[in-house]
This record gives structure tokens, sequence and C-alpha cells, in this order.
């Protein structure tokens, strides 16, 4: 037998098996609507290409770090200054975080401005904010663990600011910090979160959020669709995806361009007993919300400012996840009125950030 | 089948029985796994620190202590007499720090300030920093906590 028939005759043992040409057969011929707004399909898959990419400089990480309150700081420390190349690593999970999460804030405002969650694609955006917020969370569990005096601050307050919550806010404050206070305790309990629980979830919801994708297609703008006449397309295999290649390259020289040249400092190890450090920030995607808690009056009316403000932001939380069924008729005034909240949305983050970083 | 006197049927009794075993099986893990997510609180009722290492203190000036997890700060009046403070924001739990020279108490987090006397003055704290009971009994200075006795 040629080697050829062996191929054929493996491929179709597998086949038998595990039935996997339905899945390559949907895939070749899968098509990719083409219009004006088609260039935001491509940030899907940046986000896939950073979160490889975590996934990938995560594992290498763990490797030598130690999450404990001894350990932390000085094991980052010798990543960054005597395990071979280890800077370029930590770097790399760093700044392919912001990547991720910039891409993240991309897609979602993509797909709020040209309503792509509309019927029937609901729980599509539902599954979406989850996997937002589980990257946020990623975000801020990953600030810690470096254990300066910067990521403990930051952590104190972030930690802090459910307890404004009536009733159940004590609770996930201790759920967070495992206890009263950020200790040593809070810092095994982000690695835990930031290595085993979130990944856990973020894959789970992530295959939820792509077999949905996959299921109903790509959106296409109101506009075109209005208009009726038949878009073109491109086949997904292999026009598209060389095309995606292409811009996975791109992103990636840009990353460890990026890495190479600005990799991120660490500061001496965080002392639980020392004040804050003035000129404390948060990681920039929570710039906004920092600042926000920044000018909020602390009475309103009697009532404590933190809590109107996080029982604002926490209304907001849940209006996004709504957003689909609120928004229930897109080409009316209803929905140019939730498009342009979209655009308010981008001006009011980018003020409050710019604020943040100039004061 | 419902007996002719009885409120409901075999079958709702059987239901009920078995769903009142699972709710009690799923509260019986539950409540100890949930008892070792929230570890128990940790605030210390009292601290006690030798009267000598802050005797020689000046005056408008403190001195930190570990109230158990939290920073604590012993303060030193015009007048000699001492404050305790626990050295924590009430605003967002950041551990705040004494400027003697503008004699007010700071928080680098969102810019919160107290007077001398722990007075939220200026920014976003919701309340006074939290005083601590200091009584002098001997060779010790012992801090308590509010309603220990």
């Amino acid at each position: 037998m040629s080697s050829k028939g062996q191929k054929m005759g493996l491929r179709s043992w597998l086949d038998d098996r595990l039935g996997v040409s339905a899945v390559f057969g949907f895939l070749r011929d899968k098509k990719i609507p083409q219009h004006r707004h088609s260039v935001w399909y491509y940030t899907g898959s940046a986000i896939l290409l950073f979160f490889a990419i975590q996934m990938i400089t995560g594992f290498m990480l763990v490797f030598y770090y130690n999450p404990t309150l001894e350990g932390a700081n000085t094991s980052v420390a010798r990543i960054m200054t005597e395990i071979p190349l280890g800077w370029i690593i930590r770097s790399v999970h760093s700044w392919s975080a912001s990547f991720m999460i910039a891409f993240v804030f991309i897609h979602l405002l993509s797909i709020w401005i040209t309503k792509a969650y509309r019927k029937p694609r609901e729980l599509t955006w539902i599954s979406g904010v989850f996997l937002l917020l589980i990257s946020l969370a990623f975000g801020f569990t990953g600030y810690l663990l470096p254990w300066d005096d910067l990521s403990l601050s930051a952590t104190k307050v972030g930690t802090d600011i459910p307890r404004s919550i009536p009733v159940v806010g004590v609770w996930v404050t201790r759920l967070l910090r495992g206890g009263d206070d950020v200790t040593g305790d809070t810092l095994t309990r982000f690695f835990g979160f930031h290595v085993s629980i979130l990944p856990l979830f973020l894959l789970t919801i992530l295959a939820v959020h792509i077999y949905l994708v996959q299921k109903q297609g790509m959106s296409v703008p109101v506009s075109d669709e209005k208009k009726g006449k038949k878009l073109k397309e491109l086949p997904f295999w292999p026009n598209f995806v060389y095309r995606e290649m292409v811009v996975w390259l791109i992103l990636t020289g840009i990353l460890f361009s990026v890495a190479i040249f600005f990799p991120p400092s660490l500061e001496k190890a965080a002392d639980l007993m020392a004040p804050a450090p003035e000129g404390l920030r948060p990681e920039w995607y929570f710039l906004f919300l920092f600042q926000m808690l920044k000018i909020f009056p602390s009475k309103i009316l009697f009532i404590n400012g933190d809590t109107i403000a996080v029982l604002l932001i926490l209304l907001g939380i849940i209006a996004f996840f709504f957003l689909p069924l609120i928004d229930s008729k897109p080409a009316e005034k209803k929905g140019k009125i939730i498009t342009a909240a979209a655009y308010l949305f981008i001006v009011f983050a980018v003020a409050m950030s710019l604020w943040s970083l100039l004061s | 089948m419902k007996l002719k006197h009885s409120l409901f049927t075999r079958r709702q009794f059987l239901n009920g029985i078995l769903g009142g075993w699972f709710g009690a099986l799923a509260a019986s893990v539950l409540y100890p796994a949930l008892k070792f997510v929230f570890p128990p609180t940790r605030e210390p009722d009292q601290v006690i620190l030798p009267f000598s290492d802050c005797e020689d203190m000046k005056l408008n000036t403190v001195k930190n202590f570990p109230w158990g997890s939290k920073p604590g700060l012993l303060k030193k009046n015009d007048d000699g007499s001492y404050t305790a403070f626990v050295a924590v924001c009430t605003h967002l739990d950041c551990n705040v720090t004494y400027l003697s020279d503008q004699r007010k108490f700071f928080c680098a987090c969102h810019d919160g300030w107290y007077d001398e006397s722990g007075t939220h003055i200026g920014g976003p704290p919701p309340r006074p920093l939290r005083r601590l009971i200091l009584s002098i009994e001997g060779e010790d200075l012992i801090i308590k906590r509010e309603g220990v006795e």
C-alpha cells in the first residue's frame, strides 16, 4: 500500500470513530460576508491569539513563580533577573494581557455599534459579557501576584469596593480576601483564581461562545440587511483564515516589540503595614472606574457616596448584560439612542482615564 | 392517588420527602464548604506595647504598631497625651500616613484627608479614622478595641 493510501486509511479510521469530517466539511463551506464593516470580524480571532499567548507564557511563569508572602516578590525578581529570557516571558504575559483586554473592548464595542447582538444572537452577547468580566478578573488577580507596593494597594481598594453593596457586599469582600484584610491568604487565593478557577470558567464559556458564533454564522449590519441584496462572500477556508494569519503575524510583531522595549517594572516587596504609596493607579482598563470613585462625593443625601457609585456601576453591568433585550427595535429611534450611548461610553471612559492620568 | 381527607397526593408527599432530603444533603455539604471558604475574623481584642518604647516619642509624631493584620498608629499629642488609631482609610481600606508638618492624616489612594484627631476633612472618606482605647498599666501600654473589657 502506498503512503498516501495509508494516510487515507488513517484518516478514515479516525473519522469512523470521531466523525470529525462533519466539522471539516462545515468549515470548508463556511462563508464570511464582505461589507464595509467586515474589518471587525478580525477582532475575535485577535483575542484568541492573545489568549493563546497568555496560556503559553502563563504555563512558563508558573514553573518559577511562588505564590507565598515570602516568595512572591523574590520569585518574580528571579524570573526577571536570573531565569534565561524570563524578563521577556513576563513582559509578554503582562503586555499580552493589556492587548487582549483592549481587543475585548474593541470587539464588544464593534458589536454594540453594528448591533450584531440582535435576534437570534442575544446569548452570544451575554456569553461575551461573561468573557469580558472574566478577562477583567484575570487582569485584576494577576496584578497582585508580583506582590509589590502598588499591586497591594490596588488590591486593597479593588477588594474593598464590593463592601459598599448592601447585605452581600461584606461577604464578597471576605470571599475575595480570604478574611477581613488583604494578607498572604489573599495572595494564595488570587493565585488560585488566576491559574485554575478563572481559566476553567473562561474556557468553558469561550467554547459556548464560539459554538454559538459558528451555529448562527456572521452577523451582517442592519443597513446591509435592510437592502436585502446578496452580499459578496469570502470562503472561510482558506481565504479568510490566511487573512487572519496576516493579522496575527502583525499583532504578534507589535506585541513582542513593545514587550522587549517596555518591560514591566517590579517595585520592592509589599509591606502590609506601610502607608499606601503615592501615585497609585490601577491597570489602564480600570482607570475610568478608579477616577469615578475618586471624584464621587463622600455623602449624597445622607447615603454613602461609594454605595451609590458601586450600585451605579453594578446597574451599568446588568444593563450591559441585557443590552440585546433592551435594544428590541434596533432599526428605530430607540436603537439609534442605544448606538449613541456606545459613543458616549467611549467618550466618558477616555475622558475619565485621561483625567486620572493627567491629575 | 389522594386519600379523601389528605391535603396532598402520595406523589407530592414522596417528592416532598425526597426533595427535602436532597435539600438537607446539599446544605450539609454546602455549610462546611462555606465555613472553609470564609475564614474567621482575626482582629485582636488588645495589643500590648512596652510603654518605655513610646515614652520618648516627640510631640506631634506617630509610631507604627501592628493591629492584627492592619497597621495601627500611636500618636503623641501636643499636651503629651496619646491617641491610637487603626491606620486604615475609611474610604477603601488603604493604609494612611501621618504628615507631621501639616498635622493631617493622608491616604494616597484617592486623596483622602483627616485632621490630627482623625476626623475626615477632605476627599472621599465617609467616616473618621477608627480610634482604639488606650490605658497604661505599669510598664505596659494597652491598646484595646472599643467595647472590649
